[in-house]
């Protein structure tokens, strides 16, 4: 068989799903089977992912590759479509990486592991058929479907206040996607042709109020999952409930979810609309970082300082979206990829401290760095990357990020220092309240009285495993970012030309392109 | 020699090799690598003493006048814009890479005796490793990001350093303020950066300061605003060389072993925010109003840190507030236009103040011998005392150290600060006297630690001194001199036993070879390296000059020597430092006028002084009680309006609900017309629209 027209993406979305059918006819009474088999099934498919794109994938075409379209149910024109660009293609990468992270940091699971195991697998299905379908009504079935999942393991496996965090997260999620379904039917049956390929939905041309409209419902629906403020509040309760697996999956992968959404649909197919939410965008994502790094300032329970810090990082992604910017969007899109990452790490850090504390109330620890040297040196590594510290991938994204707004032409002068201004103080209060966490975990005089009862063990060899295995993408994206920026680039530049199109005001060359070129032979003079 | 600059970029990446090899093993073979010990320290100053060949022999052909180089790779790059990174070698990063290499060299050396029986002594190394190797990217950045980026990193290093004994709660609360205030100054210099980034398009140091200048004068930008700019980006030099008012994270960094506080707090990092003005100088050369406040900065820095430094009583700490003060000195000659002779003072003090502090941990050392491990004790000059006669090596050198701080012909500080001095007092009389009276109290202060601390009787078993340090520690009060109970009453009622561990010895030791060597190898700096830049022939200036200057106009300014006025000029300084001198050692050699007496005369300026001018006070009230109380007022928000209303709505939904399932028939079909009609009346009427 050909491999080239083997149907990668199809495989890889349905591997686990398949093999997570399998997992009840597994004779495994105390789970132990179970979770090698997952972690292999996991192996397998991210080799997939990793073969698939290796093989296949060009970093210079901006377009979708690895196309499948097969009709599924013609009568209503679904078709199981899948690609990837330069969206899609690094989150379909990360998701793969992630899950199968998140299974190995499963390991500990003792309760009901097979029905676990089996909707871990089926959420790794589930998240990568996200970033991959082309189809707007079954981009809503599958965003609706990995729902399901999460809310099971919130609510079998969370913490004391679990049934309320999973009813808020359902109600929340599930409310928002209502208006990608009606956004998705009015753009499908908008103008002449009838079609949920999301291509020819991005090729149509909407009126702009029509735009606005859509534009400000499917901002509801991704805003939830960004989260935007005010829209945020379930996530706090839901990253505080659950355990710390799911806890990788919802900040490391859900969260981009909405990110993703956002560029592709509220960008890439209301790029009018956009023009005139930009601004929005950028206020929201200022709100966010400065808003949600002040509350995890104040938070004592460490699971929802982190979640919080997570809605702050987000903020970033509005900020370089709404920029008008290749640098912006390409900080934009490294942000979401750097907070996946980093964001995994610490919440399973978060999940390694509660195995051994068996609390997660900052004022019950203190001094716990002591016994747990590896721990400690873990814990510092990852809250110094998620404060920005060069040579990780968190400041390369921000930095992104700003440069591409503070040059950006889209805004008034005094628009863009406001929001340099507000968006930098993030800068200073995010180590403010990761060192001041750090140092009431770990640092200090020990806790006698969390001495007394729990024995504080350091880590084992899996937990380094896992945190060595993320910290390696972190500092490489962090020591040379062009490994990453490169693959989706051609994608983002195409994108950010199209939204410059929409507004009216601009020149077609990027606002530095003049400078540049005169730069440049300073910098090639200087070579030699 | 064109290998030797191709492969410059090792200089900093070797140290870090010998960091990761360390890591590595303290990660995957914790117990064997903090077995090896003192293997892993021969490895790494191996490393860096490669380093440190390499950077004399950039040094050596830059002098013989090699033109500068650079090397970039296209780091990141999205669309049309491209990010470079790379290694630039001139006159300035070969000067600084000798300095960095050297220092580390030595201090490193040091650590071995120090630190021997710390449980630590391996990571320790691996942090100075990676310390050495950021502070070293740092120096030969080609552009404005990479400084930026090392810039942080030598940040990390210093709060990794500071909390190094992270069971002490003071290192753990220090480290945190350090990175924290340095971020404050990151902020301004990240605003900075962008801002001329914004205006100029380039990173580059000589473009950013060409294209601004044009900027401004074809009015193309207003020239308020470049100010602003060059304003915002020295902000990250007063963070990072503890200028007012972000210095307060400075003397609290002492809590780190004293290894740290020589090379990192002293020597190196701290006078990289001076490094950085000098990069920048190309822009802040056109931009008076930035020089100015550059120039006053450092001035008034200057000053306040001289003031501090009198009524301490930790050694450690006075020590810091004297870099606080010498950093001002620097300061001011950079914003003056005294580009040579503020990093030559740099130069000169890193040898000098490297020396003084690895000099104060010989003596903590010794002391700790006698009083035991605690940092109360064993750095308070009360209980010191007559140690010239325990540790004679470390009290010439502290002697010498002193002389040079002071200015005292011929010793190394007399030619920085006399030539700061002298352009000072061509800029601007006002801040001339400033800093003279400064150099005054500079003798004072340095001579009063040396007198309290070499001189007089051995006051280290004296358990009233003792008991009353322990108190005043616990009370959290700095100790007044006027006697228990004076000015709080619970220092009469707490009860702080004295511990009496009789294995302890009677009297201190000098250290061992590996600690005294470095004293003895940085003396000879200390001693000698200020005649590379004496007045009537100043090799210095004619190697380190401002990139705009021309070599031409150099030696021209080097040529018109003056005797008379060098000898006013140099006279008048060394006149005060004698009085200041005088005073010491009436006061704390001789004992013939009583401190104590003059401190309760001039009580509130004696409080002033002692309470570090009441700024941490007022830096905890307005920004540490300030934030968090901003923090928790938000999350009171987000918790009952923000979540409030969403559960507000949850709870009506389900009251309405209740009442609305009456009405409801259950039938799919319904629903979907509904929803279809909806949709379909929506795109109708859009479409017609």
């Amino acid at each position: 068989m050909n491999l080239a027209e083997f149907p990668w993406l199809t495989f890889i979305i349905l591997f686990p799903i398949a093999a997570a059918v399998a997992i009840p006819l597994i004779p495994d009474k105390d789970g132990k089977t179970v979770r090698w088999y997952s972690l292999v099934v996991g192996l397998i498919d991210f080799a997939a992912i990793v073969i698939a794109f290796y093989n296949n994938y060009d970093f210079n075409e901006p377009g979708l590759q690895l196309v499948e379209s097969y009709p599924w149910v013609p009568q209503f024109d679904l078709n199981w479509s899948v690609g990837a660009d330069g969206l899609s293609m690094p989150l379909i990468l990360l998701t793969g990486f992630i899950t199968t992270l998140a299974i190995m940091a499963a390991w500990p699971v003792s309760l009901k592991p097979k029905l676990f195991y089996f909707l871990m697998l089926a959420m790794y299905g589930g998240q990568i058929a996200v970033f991959a379908v082309q189809d707007m009504l079954l981009f809503f079935l599958v965003w609706e479907l990995e729902l399901i999942p999460v809310y099971l393991i919130l609510s079998i496996w969370g913490g004391y206040k679990r049934l309320y965090a999973a009813t808020k997260f359902i109600l929340y999620t599930a409310g928002g996607s209502l208006f990608i379904l009606v956004a998705a039917l009015a753009m499908a049956f908008y103008g002449d042709t009838v079609t949920f390929d999301m291509r020819l939905i991005a090729a149509k041309d909407y009126a702009l109020n029509f735009q606005l409209l859509l534009y400000a419902g499917l901002l509801i629906a991704y805003g939830v999952k960004l989260p935007i403020f005010p829209l945020h509040t379930w996530l706090p309760d839901a990253h505080g409930e659950a355990t710390a697996p799911a806890h990788m999956l919802l900040a490391g992968i859900l969260l981009k979810m909405g990110g993703y959404a956002l560029i592709r649909m509220n960008a890439g197919m209301l790029p009018d609309a956009h023009a005139v939410f930009a601004p929005v965008l950028v206020i929201l994502g200022v709100v966010n970082i400065i808003y949600a790094a002040l509350t995890s300032f104040a938070q004592r329970n460490l699971k929802r300082k982190i979640a919080y810090s997570s809605i702050s990082h987000m903020g970033f992604v509005l900020i370089g979206m709404a920029s008008f910017t290749d640098l912006g969007m390409s900080g934009a899109m490294l942000q979401m990829i750097s907070h996946g990452l980093i964001g995994a790490s610490l919440f399973f850090m978060v999940g390694a401290t509660y195995d051994r504390t068996h609390t997660l109330m900052l004022d019950e620890m203190g001094g716990v760095g002591q016994k747990m040297k590896k721990i400690f040196a873990m814990w510092t590594t990852c809250s110094l990357a998620s404060l920005a510290l060069p040579g990780m991938s968190g400041f390369v994204a921000e930095l992104m990020v700003f440069v591409g707004f503070a040059t950006s032409d889209a805004y008034s002068s005094t628009f863009k220092v406001v929001v340099v201004f507000l968006a930098a103080v993030g800068v200073i209060l995010t180590p403010i309240y990761l060192l001041s966490m750090l140092r009431e975990i770990l640092y200090g005089p020990e806790n006698k009285e969390l001495v007394s009862h729990e024995a504080l063990i350091d880590a084992e060899p899996r937990e380094v495993f896992i945190i060595a295995c993320l910290l390696v993408p972190i500092i490489g994206i962090g020591l040379y970012p062009k490994i990453v920026t490169q693959i989706y680039d051609a994608t983002t530049v195409e994108l950010t030309a199209r939204l410059r199109d929409a507004v009216p005001t601009l020149g077609k060359d990027a606002p530095l392109a003049a400078l540049s070129s005169q730069a440049a032979p300073d910098l090639a003079d200087r070579t030699n | 020699m064109e290998t030797l600059y191709q492969y410059a970029w090792l200089i900093p990446v070797l140290p870090l090799a010998g960091a990761m090899l360390i890591g590595l093993g303290l990660i995957s073979y914790n117990k064997a690598t903090n077995n090896l010990r003192q293997l892993n320290a021969v490895v790494v100053i191996c490393l860096l003493l490669v380093s440190t060949v390499m950077s004399f022999g950039l040094l050596f052909s830059q002098i013989q006048g090699h033109e500068s180089y650079t090397r970039i790779f296209e780091w990141a790059a999205a669309g049309d814009f491209h990010l470079s990174m790379g290694y630039t070698i001139d006159h300035l990063s070969a000067l600084m890479l000798a300095i960095v290499t050297t220092v580390a060299v030595l201090v490193m050396i040091y650590t071995d005796g120090y630190m021997a029986h710390d449980p630590g002594y391996v990571r320790f190394f691996a942090y100075l490793s990676i310390f050495s190797s950021s502070m070293l990217g740092l120096v030969i950045s080609p552009n404005l990001v990479q400084i930026y980026i090392f810039w942080e990193l030598v940040g990390m290093c210093s709060y990794l350093l500071i909390g190094f004994w992270y069971d002490r709660t003071p290192a753990a609360d220090a480290c945190q303020k350090a990175f924290v205030t340095n971020r404050v100054g990151d902020f301004g210099l990240l605003l900075g950066m962008l801002g001329i980034y914004w205006a100029t398009g380039s990173f580059e140091f000589d473009v950013m300061g060409e294209r601004l200048q044009e900027l401004v004068v074809s009015g193309a930008i207003a020239w308020q605003l470049a100010t602003l700019f060059g304003i915002l980006v020295f902000l990250g030099p007063v963070a990072k060389s503890a200028q007012f008012p972000l210095h307060v994270w400075l003397p609290d960094a002492m809590e780190g072993p004293t290894p740290i506080s020589a090379l990192i707090h002293a020597a190196t990092m701290v006078a990289a925010g001076v490094f950085l003005v000098a990069r920048m100088y190309p822009v802040f050369e056109h931009l008076p109003v930035v020089m100015d406040a550059i120039a006053w900065t450092g001035c008034f820095t200057a000053f306040l840190g001289a003031t501090i430094a009198i009524t301490q009583n930790d050694i450690k700490k006075g020590l810091a507030y004297s870099t606080i003060s010498q950093l001002g000195y620097m300061t001011m000659a950079m914003g003056v236009g005294a580009y040579g002779a503020g990093l030559f003072h740099l130069m000169t003090h890193a040898y000098f103040k490297a020396m003084l502090f690895l000099c104060s941990g010989s003596v903590i050392h010794g002391m700790e011998a006698v009083v035991g491990h605690d940092p109360v004790l064993a750095q308070d000059m009360r209980l010191m005392g007559g140690l010239r006669k325990y540790m004679p090596i470390t009290a010439a050198t502290f002697a010498i150290g002193t002389l040079a701080i002071c200015g005292i012909p011929p010793f190394a500080g007399f030619w920085s600060k006399d030539e700061i001095l002298g352009a000072t007092f061509a800029a601007n009389p006002a801040m001339w006297l400033v800093g003279w009276l400064t150099a005054g109290m500079t003798a004072f202060y340095m001579f009063r630690m040396y007198f309290s601390t070499f001189e007089g009787p051995f006051r280290g078993n004296d358990d009233n001194i003792r008991k009353e340090l322990l108190v005043a520690a616990a009370t959290g009060q700095p100790a007044v001199a006027f006697g228990p109970g004076a000015m709080d009453v619970r220092e009469l009622q707490s009860d702080v036993e004295v511990k009496h561990d009789h294995h302890h010895s009677e009297h201190p030791h000098e250290s061992p070879l590996t600690m005294t060597f470095p004293l003895m190898a940085l003396a000879v700096p200390s001693v000698l390296i200020g005649l590379v830049g004496t007045p009537f022939a100043n090799y210095f200036e004619a190697f380190i000059h401002p990139p705009g200057e021309e070599m031409a106009a150099v030696i021209e300014h080097s040529e018109e020597f003056n005797l008379s006025e060098f000898l006013i000029m140099g006279g008048s300084s060394v006149g005060i430092a004698l009085i200041g001198i005088t005073l010491a050692s009436l006061m704390y050699l001789s004992g013939k006028i009583n401190p104590g007496a003059i401190a309760r005369q001039i009580e509130p300026l004696y409080r002033f002084s002692l309470n570090k001018w009441y700024l941490d006070a007022i830096n905890d009230f307005l920004f540490v009680k300030g934030s968090r109380r901003l923090a928790r007022q938000v999350m009171e928000v987000d918790y009952r309006v923000v979540d409030g209303a969403v559960n507000l709505t949850g709870f009506i939904t389900l009251i309405t609900g209740e009442g609305l399932k009456y009405f409801e028939n259950g039938r799919a079909q319904f629903y979907a017309l509904i929803l279809f009609g909806g949709v379909l009346g929506f795109v109708i009427f859009f479409g017609v629209t």
